[in-house]
This record gives C-alpha cells, structure tokens and sequence, in this order.
C-alpha cells in the first residue's frame, strides 16, 4: 500500500521537469512575509502606557452639565436590568454547574470588602526585601549538574503478600506526621507574611467574666477584627479547670491586615520595650512559624490601647501569645524573612 | 567537604602561593588540572575554543582562561525611602471598597475609644459634627444606612478619593480642637499640626544627580566615570587569591571611600558581563576579554567619596534605572538589567 500511495508523489517528479506549469524563479517570488518585514506597521504590538495611569473617561467627556447636582437630586435607586443575577444559597461541590461568585464580588452573599490600602511593609517586601531574600538564598548549580532525586519519606511494601499490591505508601516511622520539605528558594516562592494569630488565655475569667470583655476589648482595638471566644479543652482538678470554661480569646488576621499590623508591631511596640533582646532564636514549630509573647506591660505600648489605657481596668490587661504564620516552609526561611523586615533575634539559632 | 579536608586546603593553598594560578573559588570546586602537554597543544589551538553557533559552549579548557581577565564589580543600590504614588485607579477602587465596607460593618462605638466628658471625647464630638455625623473620616458625605445608601459610586472628575485630598483632611483631623479649660477652642487658637516633609526634595528641584536624597520612591544605583569618561558601576581585578565579594568590598572602599555603611547582600554575583576577547589574523591573542561578575550592595548611609581614590575615577551619579540606561552602553545595560527592581 506504501508503495501506491507514493506513485503520485513520483511521477510529479518525474514529469515535473517538463510541465509547464512550473512555479515561477525565486527572485520573482512575491511573498507576503517579506512585504510585511520592509514595511514597519505603524501600531506597536505591545501597548506601551498602563491603562490604570490615567483615567479613561474625563470630565470633558461627558455631556451633562452639572452631574452631581442630577445624583443629589436622584431620589430613587437607577433602575436594574431586568435579570439580576443572585448567587446561590448554598454551594453544591465544585462539579455543580451553578457556582457562587468569589467573595470580592460584591453581589456575593460572603462579600467582604477590602483592600483599603496598599499596606507599607508590602511596597517595602515587594520593592527591597524580596530580591534580597533571593539574592542571599541563591544556590548555584552548575548548569549539567543531575537532579538529586528527592528524598523518599514515605515507606513502601515489600509485596511479600498479594495484598500488598496498589497499596497506598505507608508513613515514617515512629511519627506518622510528614513535614513540608524545604525548596530552594526562587521568584516562585519568595517566603512572604500569610497570617498572624493572636491569642490570650484568661484563667482569671472563670471568677470574674469581666476578663474575657476587657480582653476582646484590646484585641478588638488593637486589630480591628472581632476575636472570638475560646474554651477549655480538657478538666485538670490541680488547676482548678473544667473543659468547656471560657477562657480565653483569640483573633487571626490575614492578607493585608496582617501586614498592617506587623508594621505597627515592628515599628511601633517592640522599639518601646524595655531591655529587649529581640526574638528568641530557639523559637518556631519548623514549619516555618514563629511564635511569641507580649506580657501585660507590653500590651499598652500598643497606640491604640496607649491613647486611651485609663479605659481599661489596668489589672485586667494580660499579654497575649503572637503567632506570625508564614508561606516559607522551614524556620530558617521564615527567620530569614523577619530579619530582612526587622525583627532581631537572640541566642542559639534553632531550626 | 569535611572539616580536616578544609583544612589541608588551606594549608596547600599557602604552601603553593608562588605559583597558583588558579582562583580560589576554582581550587576548592572539583577541578581536574591538565597535564602539561595537553596545556600547551591547547594554548596553540585556543582560537578555535571560542562560542560558535555551533557550539555555543565550548569545553572548559585550562587555556581558555589566558583569554578572558576576571574582573569583580559592585552595584550599590539605595532602597526607596518612600512609598510608590498610587495610580488614579488604585485610589478610586480604594475608596469605593471603603465605601461598601461603610455599608456592612457594625456601627463606630466611640465610646470605646474616649471616656466620656473628657478632652478626648469632646474634641471627636466636634469634628463628628463638621463631618456631618460620619463616622469614617475619608469617605465623604455618604450615609451607609440612610436612603442614597445606594448611591455609593464616585462621580466622573471627582477628586474625592485623591491621596492629597485625604492626607489633608487627616493633617486638619489631627489638630486639638479644644482648650485647656475643656471648651471648644475659636479658629485662631488652633494650632495647625507640623506636616510631613515633601515627597520631592531640594535635590529633586535641582536635579542634583550626586545626591543620595533624590528621587526617594526609587531604587538608586551608583555609577562611577572612569579615567577614560565611560560610566560603569566600579570593578577591578580579582588576584587569585581573593573570592569575589572580597573583591567587591575592596573595590568599593578603593573606589569611593570609607565614608559609606553599606551591606554587600550574600556573596553570589547578581550580574554578570562578558567581553569577548580579540584576536590576529595568525590566531594570536590580540586583547583578552572580560568576564565581569557583579555583586549587589545596600548603602545605608554616608555618601560616595572619590577624592584621591585608586581607580582613577573622574566622578559619580546616583542614578535610577531609567537614567542608567542612558549612561550606559546598550550591552552593558542589557547585561545588569535583570538585577534591578521596578521600582
């Protein structure tokens, strides 16, 4: 069959010396890439001005004479269009075909607003701490160099037993917990501030509740967010406990909030304490997390409880513990990261 | 590399000093020395080891290093002092988003803040009224729960959400507003709050290029003239003896000064520039080629100095990247370029 099918292509070849209708000479070629090559087309691929620099329509514009005076004296809303869309009430899986709109829409029944602003610590992240991060983590591998191939944690089946086959792998040893690896860092992965989380516990509270309202007041006020109420997990009888106390509360921040709040901690309360040292090096869960405390003392150095602290019954204040909770996967990185922004550590380096 | 290997290293190292021609970063790496012969067959033949297309990377051989010098280089940078100025855009979505976030959240308590009857209290009374009973106090004159709720959308041309606007009504929010006996003050006791200094300074006005305070929302680059009046970042030699941020360091203390506390980030080379050696006709080496590595520094404070410095080094700027790119040679510029932010 092969050999049919390039009987046409063969006899083009052979007859194609003698047929006359031959293409014409290369020279004569006209082709179309090369016309476009000499003549420059006049509108450039890439637009060369940002579109959000300036705004697209002017006040020139727009033909109504006074536009503020015809909203003022609106009295009712503009009329919709006639379909309005309204998100689902519930979410059905991600195989539904009616999806709920992301919580940035504002027709989205979880809309929450935001962002406000573009937080400082981020212009400084995004235009000197990142890079330097990258340069003073840079690994060189020479390029040709093999891939180590990663290391396997998880133990595999010795298929001594037809069972064993397909069997999913079994996990370390000893701790059935694996934690994240750490990468090298690139662009990709820069390690950058996701959450902070700040939490008091109040065992105080179970004499007097007035604890737990004074301790939701200074965490309201010194985050903006609602803290919620936590309670005891298990009874001890020394310490007088029993599970389902509340005693305590707690409070997480994420995005641009935690960066806010991160600049007002680095730039505002820890220059105002007494003797600091800084961060204790020993401190981290090893997935990239650092924890620390603030004492009662320290609470008041924050401005929004220092503008007003006579409001506050004094001696119900108590310190809280501070969670910063980072995309870096290794203490290491996360050190890293809260050094290059400004926080000091002190003592051994533990990773 | 185990400690005792270090060691012995460095023990070879000084005993071989006189005649080591290899760099130091080179000695410690896994590096198979040619024989002799080998070297010199190579040196005879060492045009033909240069990149073709071909054969873009040709194998590493110990005469290829006769043809280029090594050189080490540093970029100091100064890190933007202030933050960018936002674009039109960003600052009306801002706005509209803190206007629908006006709609939703839980009324202000401002009791919480201001014990009543005191100073405090009645200084936010008054300003709370000038604001028409709002709360929020950059949002304009929109009532989140009254009947217009709705109509939370800046007109077209409305300056309310610029940045200038806001930082004044918060300049003129700060003043006290109440006297000492605890009365509302008259307009000309008010004391207006000091202001923050300008974003454009005196050596903005001037274009004074030597200064380290110009352009404070932009990252800052030292460039240096040499002898022959071409602007580059400042670089010298590296002995063999000497790793590259050693260099670097010294380059910078040899080129402008002491007078400077600046930070060489890590010890990788951020950049790099290669000039390609030149050869005659009969394949003998006319001009060796450059191989430039640089690394990236941060200046901290103090200025450049380069009166009576060892480079010969007619004069510096403190230049943006933009600026850069004029000063420097297309290649030059091209070769740095990825190293620089964009901002």
């Amino acid at each position: 069959m092969t050999a049919l099918r390039e009987v046409p292509r063969a006899g083009r070849q052979l007859l194609g010396s003698i047929s006359h209708l031959k293409s014409c000479q290369a020279s004569l070629r006209r082709c179309a890439s090369t016309e476009a090559a000499a003549s420059r087309p006049t509108i450039p691929d890439i637009e060369q001005e940002s579109g959000l620099t300036a705004p697209i329509v002017t006040r020139e514009d727009v033909q109504i004479v006074a536009p503020r005076k015809r909203a003022s004296q609106r009295t009712h809303e503009l009329p919709h269009e006639r379909y309005r869309y309204h998100p689902p009430k519930y979410y059905r899986g991600p195989l539904h075909p009616v999806q709920p709109p992301p919580p940035s829409d504002p027709v989205a029944r979880n809309f929450t607003p935001g962002p406000f602003n573009l937080p400082r610590l981020k212009h400084t992240f995004h235009s000197s701490v990142a890079s330097d991060i990258m340069t003073l983590t840079y690994q060189h591998t020479p390029p040709g160099t093999p891939d180590t191939p990663e290391r396997i944690r998880l133990r595999e089946w010795d298929d001594s037993s037809p069972y064993m086959k397909n069997r999913p792998k079994r996990g370390p040893r000893g701790n059935d917990v694996l934690f994240p690896l750490e990468k090298d860092i690139t662009w990709r992965n820069i390690p950058e501030i996701k959450a902070i989380h700040l939490a008091m516990y109040l065992p105080k509270a179970k004499k007097n509740r007035d604890h737990i309202i004074v301790g939701k007041s200074v965490l309201q006020t010194i985050t903006g967010v609602r803290p919620e109420v936590t309670t005891t997990k298990a009874s001890v009888a020394q310490w007088g406990i029993v599970k389902g106390d509340r005693s305590g509360v707690k409070v997480s921040l994420r995005g641009n909030q935690a960066y806010e709040f991160m600049d007002k901690v680095i730039h505002l309360v820890f220059p105002k304490i007494k003797d600091w040292k800084g961060i204790s090096g020993t401190t981290g869960d090893s997935t990239g997390n650092i924890s620390w405390g603030f004492d009662a003392t320290t609470m008041q150095y924050f401005p929004e409880v220092e503008a007003n602290y006579s409001l506050y019954p004094s001696k119900m204040i108590s310190g809280c513990r501070f969670t910063l909770e980072t995309t870096a996967k290794s203490d290491r990185h996360a050190r890293l990261l809260c050094m290059s922004l400004g926080i000091p550590f002190y003592g051994k380096l533990v990773d | 590399m185990a400690a005792s290997s270090r060691g012995g290293n460095a023990a070879s190292a000084l005993l071989r000093r006189g005649q080591s021609s290899i760099c130091a970063s080179c000695r410690s790496a896994q590096f198979r020395p040619y024989s002799a012969n080998a070297e010199a067959a190579a040196t005879a033949e060492a045009h033909h080891l240069k990149p073709t297309e071909a054969q873009p990377h040709p194998p590493f051989t110990a005469s290829r290093r006769a043809e280029y010098r090594i050189k080490s280089g540093i970029i100091l940078t100064r890190a933007p002092l202030l933050t960018r100025n936002l674009t039109p855009f960003e600052n009306a979505f801002f706005f509209y988003q803190k206007r629908l976030n006006e709609r939703l959240v839980l009324p202000f308590r401002h009791t919480l803040f201001y014990k009543k009857d005191t100073a405090a209290d009645l200084d936010w009374r008054i300003k709370f009224e000038e604001r028409g009973r709002i709360a929020a106090k950059d949002i304009g004159r929109y009532y989140a729960q009254g009947r217009n709720a709705w109509n939370d959308e800046l007109l077209v041309g409305s300056t309310l959400s610029d940045e200038e606007r806001i930082r004044e009504i918060l300049l003129k929010d700060a003043e006290n507003r109440v006297t000492e006996d605890g009365e509302e003050a008259d307009p000309d006791e008010i004391v207006p709050v000091e202001r923050p200094m300008d974003r454009i300074t005196e050596a903005d006005k001037t274009n004074d290029v030597r200064r380290l305070d110009r352009k404070l929302d932009r990252t800052l680059y030292l460039l240096v003239q040499g002898s022959d009046g071409k602007w580059q970042f400042p670089s010298e030699d590296v002995p063999t003896d000497e790793h590259l941020h050693e260099t670097a360091t010294r380059v910078l203390e040899s080129a402008a000064g002491v007078n400077m506390n600046t930070w060489i980030v890590g010890r990788v080379p951020v950049a790099h520039l290669v000039t390609q050696p030149e050869f005659n006709e009969d394949t003998s080496l006319k001009q060796k080629g450059e191989k430039v590595f640089f690394l990236k520094g941060r200046i901290m404070a103090g200025q450049a100095d380069l009166n009576g410095n060892k480079l010969g080094l007619q004069d510096f700027n403190w230049l943006t990247k933009e600026e850069l790119k004029e000063k420097l040679s297309e290649d030059y510029f091209h070769s740095v370029r990825n190293m620089m932010a964009d901002r």
